[in-house]
């Protein structure tokens, strides 16, 4: 299914090219221009019950509004004459249409351009893996609405900004660290046993969050679509055959497939005053797209004129049937992501996941896993941990989000130890991706910090896997790593995820957990990427039609722990925000946060554990000594310790304090 | 994380201005003179004064009279290229000691003036009747032949009282005589001692090498350390990869930090002129600067972007700072007022406390005096030289930055009125770094700096300024004004060109009551209150060395505070600079139009004890002016404007009342205001910070 195309370095090349930007506007996505700042909210004391937060209104796409979408796409594509596969989606991930133009590229390549810029050979993980270009469309259409919400608009551009071995990817930042979100991409996969599929029957067949092909994208093309402030969608528009990352943010690139999504969201464009330009991480400010209004050619928007002549709406199995079909209101039943009842949550601000029907997918409950632990979580337990969590983060200030000032908005995951879910809260517009991404991180920090890891590891059948743990063993010299002495949380488990050794430093070698530096990039992360790079396959042969049989709703081929229990049933996650959580030595969980800044994430899922310890007492984070920042890692002429977790600067609306995880 | 000796870039500026040297020439001169005036007065040596008041001999004594004329002759260019330092924290500036020349002759028309048995070029008095001596039967003097030559073997007027010091343990009486001598007849090794290797006395003909031509050449050396100790704190973050210490779990860790510095400056010139008596027509100079520093800092990656290396680090460089050639091209009226232009590396300031560009330079400077020297201009041009990271020096092995500067000014003494000097400059900075791409000496990029878009940067900026200095009254008065208009090609917020537009305004009174001066000082910096508009409105300078409001014995400005959060390799302020400004580096960061701005108002008093002692003492309140681009930067509104309170105290010691050994200590604490905590915090158990100075400066 690997196969080596040419067409990939060239457009690889084409990439690199840079221009002055045409001499417009810079920052015109075609939103609401914002000169002045929006007043910051005056932040409320939070008590717990809600009232913090105020709900995006409902919106969403309709028919005509996609083929307008599709028609302005279009469009430019003809002038471009890049004849293109475009995607709309809606923001639970629902794929709306398909427009394939007529000779456009049927597949593209995954890049195996490597971080150090070569092509790798041979290529590992999913690097230089052929895919259908729908794949590629709705994965960048998915990333550029899961990423979004009414106080972010990011890209596949701004993704391939944040996932990368360096913050920011520029010829000048060799040395820093790692984006904030590296491993995102691995995230919404085909085989995840959270997101829904396409196929569903009666009302739970828009319930989302859908999964991607690809998970999520770093190939600009991808812009989220937005009404009245509200992210309603996303399109992606995938042509040039490339299926790659931005490695230079400092160039402007001329992107044929970004300049085609821009067109498209022409009349859904974000408010400027939200767009990921607004919006700086370390000082550093993050980008919406390269292409602005001023590159396109005038708009054409009548669909009735290009359909069927200029190409054609068409079927991917797995996502769509071929027809447009209007996109779901995020924040009703029917798209899978509701307000929570009062005897689902105590504070009337969650979100929770539902089925279509009413029914809460995740309700909070005990622990599942008596088997392997003293005393599982109960339920009363799992409850205060998310109460606390969602104080937490009512009260936290928001570092990805405009206007300044904004409460954080992130999604909270608690699981046992087994992996199972136990309960699932979201803030009203926390962006989607931030749901799965949770889960993984919970399952990662659960996982890792469990007896059972390196056997799981050891009984994957791919022996690629398996060696991870030989890796870890010897590089932490400790022939007993991963049998639960420590507590991994995931920024833990990401400082030996990342291809150099400490992150970013260069001329150090890889984490154990990556790949060397050689052979790595966006689509070769190491043990993440091979986890879940069989169920990827499975997935592109059943969409290619290779195959009748999709990838099961499970991802990774790590022994059960009981029959139809997996640790890692969607996969794990590299990037930090979340801890183990313990009865006093004993692992019983993992809470995961996704959603904001990673300091946020870090702080909501430590001190939310925290909080609700001394709350109901008994449970909490794990004990200092058995942390993961005591491991010290020799590495000849250096040593260098992991770190647990790092709470953010300024973290509250409701006071200046400073530094407020010091000594817990 | 430069660490620049705190005296150093002073001691720079008046070495190279050779104003402590020649200030020191100066009085050894005047030392001479006043010898001499008492050698010809002594009936010993009545013989001297027949042969002056013989007429026959008047040829012969216009030129020996030429000697008492020029001595007369300020050193014009001392005080063109280093205008008066009014600080009176700046230790080095005392020696200066302008303020004494600068009497009272209200009611006398200083051009017209001649003061009784006083003579000056070009102006006569009516001259008295010839006397015609008529006295037969008189014997004349013996001619000059008469006397055995090798009794005043005196090669030039710079040996002549030398040849009178008595051999080592012969008869010294004629000290008892003759007292001032003795300062004539130290050994080489005293620094108040002539000697040769530093400028007292021109190069003997016998050892002058053959390429010198001509006579008056000097030959100068100079050695100074410079010794700093410096605990200090900040608020520092803890390593985002790796920590120094488990339990790391916030953003800010410890805070205290130590530099040491070791600094020795080596300078060689040589002068062809007559030195103190009037410009010197060349002047070749060379000083290189060694520097050894030690720094240990309680967190990772703060000393280098490897977060595996240790936090400690000890590096070393020689800078080359100076490197020039300077010709004095003429005089334009009998009083010296002269041309002459300077290529090279070469100290520049480019107003009277440092505030726009204060640093030795690479350029070409063409300056000189008018009417009097009431009039001083400078015109120049510079490119600015790459700095070592870690010591500040200039390094020549790297190729200059695309960062070229232009001035013109003009130094109006009197006006406008008397006691005051006005300043009027034009400075223009070209900076072409669009393309650069730097990694400073410890692995963090500088150029583009890590700040908003990332994108490279060229702009230009013109500063017009306008400064006054002096007195009004009794109340010392300095000020400055600048305004900075220009483009920035890419605003690192909006990825768009950019006006710039913004300004500068700072004052200084003080009012001295016997030994003590009370000093209030006002500055004003302007920030950009909106960094998402087309217009730049933060105040930024080239390179600021401001000496102001307490100079680097107050926190604020010697201090940098890492803007944790806000932007990675970025400082809220520069190591001895004032300005908020949110650069990558003073020394090797862009110039940073979006900034926050600086609001300062301070107190401040000197008192000088004894003449070994002084004690200062400044208090300062600091504000943002615009808090817009932080709140951006670090995705946080509402940051309050409140910087806090700069307290700081010091103690200057100078055993010998000289400048050859002066030792400084000095204390300061930040009382953060709200601003501040609301954006940084430490782990120690401490609510404020300090910054202890000792600095020990030696020179010979």
């Amino acid at each position: 299914m690997r196969n080596f195309r040419f067409s990939a370095a060239i457009s690889a090349v084409a990439l690199l090219l840079t221009s002055c930007g045409g001499g417009g506007d810079s920052n015109d996505f075609g939103g609401t221009p914002s000169p002045s700042p929006a007043p910051s909210p005056t932040p409320s004391p939070v008590d717990g019950n809600g009232g913090a937060y105020t709900p995006p209104s409902l919106e969403s796409l309709s028919i005509a509004d996609v083929q307008t979408i599709i028609a302005q796409a279009v469009g430019e594509a003809q002038a471009r004459n890049l004849p293109s596969v475009i995607a709309v989606t809606d923001r639970v991930g629902n794929v709306l249409a398909v427009f394939e133009m007529n000779g456009a590229a049927a597949t593209a390549t995954t890049s195996a351009r490597t971080a150090l810029g070569a092509l790798n050979n041979p290529p590992i993980d999913v690097q230089d893996v052929t895919i259908p270009a729908a794949a590629g469309a709705i994965a960048k259409a998915i990333t550029g609405a899961y990423l979004s919400s009414a106080g972010n608009a990011f890209s596949s551009r701004t993704a391939s900004q944040i996932i990368q071995e360096h913050f920011p990817p520029a010829p000048s930042t060799a040395g820093l660290e790692s984006g904030p979100l590296f491993g995102v991409q691995f995230s919404q996969l085909p085989c995840s046993d959270f997101n829904q599929r396409f196929g569903n029957s009666g009302a739970a067949a828009l319930i989302g969050p859908k999964r991607s092909p690809l998970g999520l994208s770093a190939d600009p093309g991808g812009l989220p679509l937005y009404k009245n402030g509200v992210v309603v969608g996303a399109i992606g528009v995938m042509g040039d055959g490339d299926y790659g990352y931005d490695p230079n943010i400092l160039d402007t690139d001329i992107d044929d497939e970004e300049a085609i999504a821009l067109a498209g969201i022409q009349g859904f464009s974000p408010p400027g005053a939200v767009s990921a330009n607004r919006i700086s991480i370390d000082g550093t400010q993050l980008r919406f797209s390269d292409m602005v209004v001023s590159d396109l050619s005038p708009l054409q928007s009548n669909f009735a004129a290009i359909n069927g002549t200029a190409g054609n709406l068409i079927p991917v199995t797995g996502y769509t049937a071929g027809a447009i079909i209007a996109g779901t209101a995020y924040g009703t039943e029917a798209s899978g992501i509701r307000p929570s009842t009062a005897s689902e949550f105590k504070n009337t601000d969650a979100f929770v996941l539902t089925d279509g029907t009413g029914a809460n997918r995740f309700p909070i409950r005990a622990g599942t896993d008596a088997g392997s632990v003293a005393a599982p979580l109960t339920a009363a337990e799992t409850r205060a941990i998310l109460e606390e969590a969602f104080i937490i983060m009512s009260r936290a200030r928001a570092q990805i989000r405009q206007p300044l000032d904004s409460r954080a908005q992130v999604s909270i995951s608690v699981v046992d130890t087994h992996g199972e879910i136990l309960g699932i809260v979201r803030s009203p517009d926390a962006p989607i991706f931030g749901t799965d991404v949770s889960l993984q991180k919970a399952r990662t920090a659960s996982f890792f910090s469990g007896s059972m890891a390196a056997s799981n590891l050891l009984g994957y059948p791919d022996t690629d896997v398996a060696a991870f743990v030989g890796r870890v063993r010897t590089f932490l010299n400790d022939p007993n790593a991963l049998t639960g002495a420590t507590a991994f949380a995931d920024r833990s488990g990401g400082n030996l995820s990342r291809p150099y050794f400490p992150d970013g430093e260069l001329g150090r070698p890889n984490g154990p957990l990556s790949r060397p530096i050689e052979d790595f990039n966006v689509f070769a992360t190491g043990l993440q990427s091979a986890l879940i790079f069989p169920n990827l396959g499975q997935h592109l042969a059943f969409v290619t039609g290779a195959s009748l049989t999709d990838t099961p709703m499970r991802c990774t081929n790590t022994p059960d722990v009981v029959a139809g229990q997996n640790r890692l049933e969607n996969g794990i996650q590299i990037f930090p925000g979340s801890v183990p959580i313990y009865r006093g030595n004993q692992l019983i969980g993992g809470i995961g946060v996704s959603g904001d800044g990673i300091d946020q994430d870090d702080m909501i899922s430590f001190l939310g554990l925290h909080n609700a310890g001394l709350r109901v007492g008994g449970i909490g984070n794990a004990p200092k000594t058995m942390r993961a920042d005591n491991i010290v890692v020799d590495l000849g002429n250096a040593n260098v310790r992991l770190r647990y977790v790092n709470c953010p600067f300024a973290p509250f609306l409701d006071t200046n304090d400073q530094n407020v995880c010091e000594g817990l | 994380m430069s660490a620049v000796a705190s005296s150093f870039l002073p001691i720079m500026a008046v070495i190279s201005g050779q104003a402590d040297q020649m200030e020191a020439q100066q009085l050894s001169v005047e030392d001479m003179e006043t010898s001499l005036n008492a050698l010809l007065a002594s009936e010993k040596f009545d013989w001297l004064r027949a042969n002056n008041a013989n007429p026959a001999r008047a040829d012969l004594n216009a030129g020996a009279g030429a000697t008492e004329v020029d001595v007369a002759v300020p050193n014009n260019e001392t005080t063109t290229s280093e205008p008066p330092e009014a600080d009176p924290d700046k230790v080095v500036a005392d020696a200066v000691g302008d303020e004494q020349l600068e009497m009272d002759f209200d009611g006398v028309t200083a051009d017209e003036a001649l003061i009784d048995g006083r003579r000056r070029p070009g102006v006569h008095k009516e001259l008295p009747e010839r006397v015609t001596q008529n006295n037969p039967g008189a014997i004349s003097a013996p001619p000059p032949e008469a006397f055995p030559t090798d009794e005043f073997p005196v090669p030039d007027r710079w040996r002549i009282l030398q040849s009178l010091c008595p051999q080592k343990g012969s008869d010294e009486s004629i000290f008892k005589v003759f007292g001032a001598l003795q300062h004539n007849c130290r050994s080489t090794l005293n620094p108040y001692g002539q000697n040769v290797l530093k400028g007292d006395k021109p190069i003997p003909a016998d050892k002058k090498p053959s390429f010198l031509k001509g006579d008056d050449w000097f030959f100068v050396v100079n050695a100074i350390s410079d010794t700093v100790i410096e605990p200090r704190s900040f608020p520092i973050p803890v390593g985002i990869q790796t920590t120094e210490r488990p339990g790391s779990i916030n953003v800010f860790g410890r805070s205290g930090s130590e530099v040491y510095a070791q600094t020795f400056i080596t300078g060689l010139a040589l002068i062809k002129g007559s030195t103190a008596y009037k410009p010197p027509d060349v002047e070749y100079r060379l000083t290189l600067a060694t520097q050894i520093n030690h720094v240990n800092v309680p967190e990772r990656r703060v000393l280098f972007v490897e977060p595996s290396k240790k936090s400690r680090r000890t590096d070393y460089f020689v800078g080359v700072q100076e490197a020039f050639f300077d010709y004095h091209l003429r005089n334009t009226s009998a009083r010296h007022d002269f041309d002459s232009f300077r290529i090279g590396i070469q100290p520049m300031q480019a107003d009277f406390r440092g505030f726009l560009f204060q640093d030795n330079q690479l350029g070409f400077r063409l300056f000189g005096t008018r009417d009097n020297n009431r009039v001083q201009y400078n015109l120049g041009a510079f490119v600015q030289l790459e700095k070592d990271t870690n010591s500040g020096l200039n390094d020549i092995t790297q190729t200059p930055r695309d960062s070229y500067i232009f001035f013109a000014n003009l130094y109006r003494q009197d006006l406008p009125f008397v006691g005051l000097t006005s300043q009027f400059s034009v400075t223009y900075n070209m900076n072409r770094e669009k393309n650069d791409i730097q990694i400073d000496d410890n692995g963090f990029p500088v150029r583009p700096a890590l700040i908003g878009d990332l994108r490279g940067r060229s702009y230009d900026v013109i500063y017009p300024g306008y400064a006054v200095d002096g007195r009004i009254g009794r109340i010392n008065v300095s000020g400055q004004i600048y305004g900075a208009f220009g483009e920035d090609r890419n605003s690192i917020f909006t990825s768009e060109p950019a006006k710039i537009s913004a300004y500068f305004a700072a004052a200084e009174a003080s009012y001295d009551v016997d030994f003590l001066r009370f000093r209030a000082s006002g500055l004003f910096a302007s920030g950009d209150g909106n960094p998402y508009n087309n217009i730049e409105a933060g105040f930024d300078a080239i390179f600021e060395n401001p000496i102001f409001a307490g100079a680097d014995t107050s926190y604020w400005i010697r201090q940098t505070i890492p803007f944790a959060g806000g932007g990675r390799v970025i400082s809220i302020n520069g190591r001895n600079g004032i300005l908020n400004s949110l650069r990558s580096s003073k020394e090797q960061g862009q110039s940073n139009f979006n900034n926050p701005g600086t609001i300062l108002a301070g107190a401040g008093m000197d008192a000088d004890l004894t003449p070994t002692l002084r004690l200062s003492a400044n208090a300062n309140h600091l504000w943002f002016h615009k808090t817009e681009s932080l709140e951006a930067l670090r995705v946080e509104g509402s940051i309050p404007s409140d910087i806090g309170w700069d307290l700081s105290t010091a103690a200057i010691y100078r055993p010998k009342a000289t400048q050859n050994i002066v030792f400084r200590l000095s204390g300061a604490a930040l009382l953060p205001g709200k601003g501040f905590k609301d954006l940084f915090d430490q782990t120690d158990k401490r609510d404020f910070h300090y910054s202890i100075l000792f600095n020990a400066i030696l020179a010979f």
